[in-house]
């Protein structure tokens, strides 16, 4: 086998995320490629906790539909996840013995072929005298018939546990050999191993799009930081405030939501980069100074890690339901910039490319990451950073300041910008109205002309289809459409559905709006169809899509709520479902 | 004039400044008669007297008539939205240390709806002075109830009579530890020039209310000519502005005494938090590479 997908589940304190962990780290130094998803039910500590964890010889696209390995420490918390831990015929069944129930009862709606009861409490009291040994248990398992870095894995156990003693480690090592044994002893065969690793082993990093989101901004030149903890964005600002200082920048836990992101224009206006992150209720609480940003015409980049809404929603879950607040929520006439990063690794280059926007444009940008990209763990290539340019805001030159207007008219729509400090430079920054050199004003004509600065500045942004991804044949008549976190899993399915030789070409947006008209419409132009996959009710970016583009009549959205995953086979079964009726002249079809 | 405290970042040369060099073109919109008047003048005076250049300054506020003032002082300007100007505040002078961030606002700015930013400017300490012109009512809006409108006052939005206590503004800074608190009126030019010269001067969170009389729609009793019969100068009164207890005892009395002068300046100012910052960049930079 070379793509494996485990899910496990267990109570709060059965360590099986703290197993999903180790086993990841194991496999990053083997080689392989890997993606860590964690789930827990809506307390952030106790309670039910799983994780899914899919690994692979080559990159991993998507955390996976239906588990090849389920390992159930007890029932109730793993049905519990319902459809983030689907078990499917195929799907290898491994559960502790102790709870009870018999090969041919387990309490699923499938019956898997490979069934195995394992006394793993026993295993455990036996091997460490103790429960907590338990997820080491597991491992063991996993290693012995999965084929998993049994010494990686050995390896990871010694880091872990050598600090707490001879007699702690020991136990935890024989707890895995216990598991490991056991499974030797109960071969369920060769076929199931994992191949080895395919090409160069490289220094590859275990990293969440959190993290990657701090290093990026730092590496992008953010020197302050306003913001307020609200899961699941709570992590940039805790990476970052240990780094900042170290770049001669700084970092505000503001007192809500409103002052971390008013700090961060009045640092963007003393003349540095600033940023803000949040998730979706601070977003709310954060829009006002959006629009003032907007109209003071100062970069800000805003990270909005969206979660399941409105209001508290589900706030540990994934969901991709802000499109529609990050593109209007501010009043008056404005456009920002909305970028989507489509996995961790490009976690990277979104957050450089928004704080690149923000300063070339004068802009405040939206990244809307989610929590699936935010808080999963990818093992992940070394970054190029030569790859990545850095922009800094235009400045006004020796002349300009001689007779210095902050909001001059010009060819570009963007005007030089001074900051306090700079003589000769100094300005109003007024959230009123204003002329050229920042004096309030309420003439209509002048507004109209701001306005038309404001908004043809960002025009270009529109014709960066290298913030597009395009796949598949540009003659296909169907098309594919996904953002965020939901773009791995149609990049996979459109692969399925061309492997199966269906002609399905796939556009995967990073710029999420303003709205790139040309590329849409030239992707549309071969189409008959074209199914927008995405994670909302409503199917945001396909409404949005048809608010600025004349889509193609068969243009329809499989789109979801949050905490429901969407898998690529669920997408091919879409896509085959909708080929297999005939396409309507009627009118688009609204989202299913 | 340079700065007392030897780390200001200013220019020690004496400079030759005058209330003229800080006013811009900009012509106030204010009624004529705003208290507001006095205020920018006795703005220009303190800048002048201080000696830093109109550049190296940066002058924020929110929304509201007195929020007009940045824009006409030649200092770097911000009028932003209402409520955050210490927000934003606090971003420039953590972003640049080296620049003199001033504040100003009106009582419903300051205290009702952005009172939340208030006591964690303060706990923060960042060497900023804020200035609220206090005319207990929303002038802009045409006299609305303000969080300092007295109990029983009849405004646009009660006129039956407001059944709600004010804000104190003094007992609330004072109460979360602001290190320089004072009040002034437009009546006494002299005095409020130089109180806000002192606050400037001040090394951290610096609040100076000044009871800035509405024309149009504030109270009679309210009015100039009526503070230079009523105010009383701590000073006279011999108060010594080091008596923390003592200051919170003269703040109860605001709404019926009109108390001018310095209140309380901490006599043993504590770090800002703009020298941590540095102290923190200082510690944790890259060491240079020896060669």
């Amino acid at each position: 086998m070379n793509d494996l997908i485990i899910g496990m589940a267990g109570s709060g304190g059965d360590g099986i995320v703290s197993a999903g962990e180790s086993l990841l780290g194991a496999l990053a130094r083997e080689g392989y490629y890997a993606i860590l998803t964690k789930s827990f039910g809506s307390q952030i500590r106790g309670g039910e906790s799983s994780c899914r964890l899919r690994v692979a010889t080559t990159p991993v696209l998507n955390p996976g539909g239906t588990l090849s390995v389920a390992v159930v420490l007890n029932w109730e918390d793993f049905l519990r996840f319902g459809g983030e831990l689907p078990v499917g015929p195929a799907t290898i069944v491994i559960y502790e013995q102790k709870t009870g129930v018999e090969p041919g009862d387990i309490p699923l709606p499938v019956h898997p072929t490979i069934v195995l009861p394992v006394p793993m409490a026993e295993l455990a009291m036996k091997a460490a005298r103790t429960l907590q040994a338990k997820n080491n248990v597991v491992l063991g398992l996993l290693a012995g018939w999965f084929g998993l870095g049994r010494e990686a894995i050995l390896e990871g156990i010694r880091r872990k546990f050598g600090k707490k003693g001879a007699e702690v480690l020991q136990g935890n090592e024989q707890a895995f050999a216990a598991g490991f044994e056991y499974a030797e002893q109960h071969p369920i065969g060769n076929d199931k191993r994992l191949s080895p690793p395919a090409g160069v082993l490289a220094k590859r990093q275990i990293i969440d799009g959190n993290e990657m989101c701090a290093a990026a901004a730092l590496f992008a030149g953010c020197k302050f930081f306003g913001g307020y903890p609200i899961t699941p964005a709570t992590e940039i600002m805790q990476h970052l405030q240990k780094d900042i200082w170290k770049h001669g920048g700084s970092l505000l836990q503001a007192e809500d939501e409103i002052a971390g992101i008013a700090a961060a224009v009045g640092a963007s206006f003393a003349g540095v980069k600033a940023m803000t992150a949040t998730s979706g209720p601070g977003l709310s609480l954060k829009t006002e100074v959006l629009g003032l940003a907007s109209v003071v015409e100062l970069p800000l980049v805003c990270v909005n890690v969206q979660r399941g809404g409105p209001s508290t929603g589900i706030p540990t879950k994934s969901e991709q339901a802000d499109l529609f607040a990050a593109a209007f929520s501010s009043h008056g006439d404005t456009v920002r910039p909305i970028l989507a990063p489509i996995n961790v690794e490009d976690v990277f280059g979104i957050t450089v490319e928004a704080f690149n926007i923000a300063e070339q444009y004068q802009t405040p940008v939206i990244v809307l990451s989610d929590q699936e990209i935010a808080q999963r763990k990818d093992i992940v290539d070394p970054i190029d950073t030569s790859r990545f340019k850095v922009i800094e805001r235009l400045r006004p030159s020796t002349a300009e300041l001689e007779d210095y207007s902050r909001f001059k008219f010009t060819a570009s729509s963007v005007s030089p910008i001074s900051h306090p400090g700079l003589a000769g430079g100094s300005y109003l920054a007024a959230g009123i109205e204003h002329n050229e050199r920042g004096s309030p004003t309420s003439s209509g004509e002048m507004h109209s002309r701001m306005n038309d600065k404001r908004l043809r500045k960002l025009d270009p942004l529109k014709r960066r289809d290298d913030l597009f991804i395009f796949e598949g044949d540009p003659e296909a008549p169907f098309g594919l459409i996904a953002w965020g976190s939901i773009a791995g899993v149609a990049i996979e399915a459109s692969r399925l559905a061309r492997a199966q030789g269906l002609n399905v070409k796939l556009l995967i947006p990073k710029l999420i709006y303003p709205i790139a008209e040309d590329v849409y419409a030239k992707f549309f132009t071969s189409l008959r169809r074209c199914l927008v996959v995405e994670q909302s009710h409503q199917g945001q970016l396909h409404r949005l899509i048809r608010m600025w583009v004349d889509v193609p009549r068969n243009f329809s959205a499989l789109a979801k709520s949050g905490a429901n995953p969407i898998t690529p086979d669920d997408v091919r079964q879409k896509i085959l479902q909708l080929l297999s009726t005939p396409a309507t002249a009627s009118q688009p079809t609204s989202a299913s | 004039m340079h700065h007392p405290s030897d780390d200001c970042g200013c220019s020690p040369t004496p400079a030759t400044y005058t209330a003229k060099t800080f006013r811009s073109d900009l012509k106030p919109i204010w009624c004529p008669g705003c208290g507001d008047f006095g205020v920018v003048t006795a703005i220009y005076r303190a800048l002048a007297n201080i000696g830093r250049p109109p550049h190296e300054i940066a002058f924020v506020s929110g929304i509201g008539c007195s929020s007009r003032i940045p824009g006409y002082t030649t200092a770097y300007g911000f009028n932003s939205v209402h409520g955050r100007a210490l927000p934003i505040a606090q971003g420039i002078k953590m972003a640049n240390p080296d620049l003199m961030v001033l504040v100003a606002g009106g009582d419903g700015d300051g205290f009702s709806i952005g009172g939340g930013h208030v006591p964690h400017a303060i706990r923060r300490n960042l060497d900023l002075t804020y200035i609220v012109m206090d005319n207990h009512i929303y002038g802009l809006t045409k006299g609305q109830l303000s969080p300092t409108t007295p109990r029983g006052a009849k405004t646009s939005t009660t006129a039956y009579g407001s059944m709600e206590d004010p804000v104190n503004p003094l007992l609330y800074v004072l109460a979360y530890g602001a290190g320089f608190v004072a009040q002034g009126v437009p009546a006494d030019m002299d005095g409020l020039g130089k109180m806000i010269e002192e606050a400037i001067r001040y090394p951290g969170f610096a609040f100076v209310n000044i009871q800035s009389p509405c024309i149009t729609f504030g109270e009679a009793d309210d009015q100039m000519k009526v503070q230079k019969t009523r105010m009383r100068k701590l000073a006279a009164e011999g108060h010594d502005p080091t008596n923390r207890l003592r200051a919170i005892e003269l703040a109860q009395d605001y709404g019926t005494e009109l108390y001018t002068g310095v209140f309380y300046r901490n006599p043993n100012p504590p770090p800002t938090y703009d020298q941590q910052i540095r102290e923190r960049q200082a510690a944790l930079a890259p060491k240079p590479v020896a060669a």
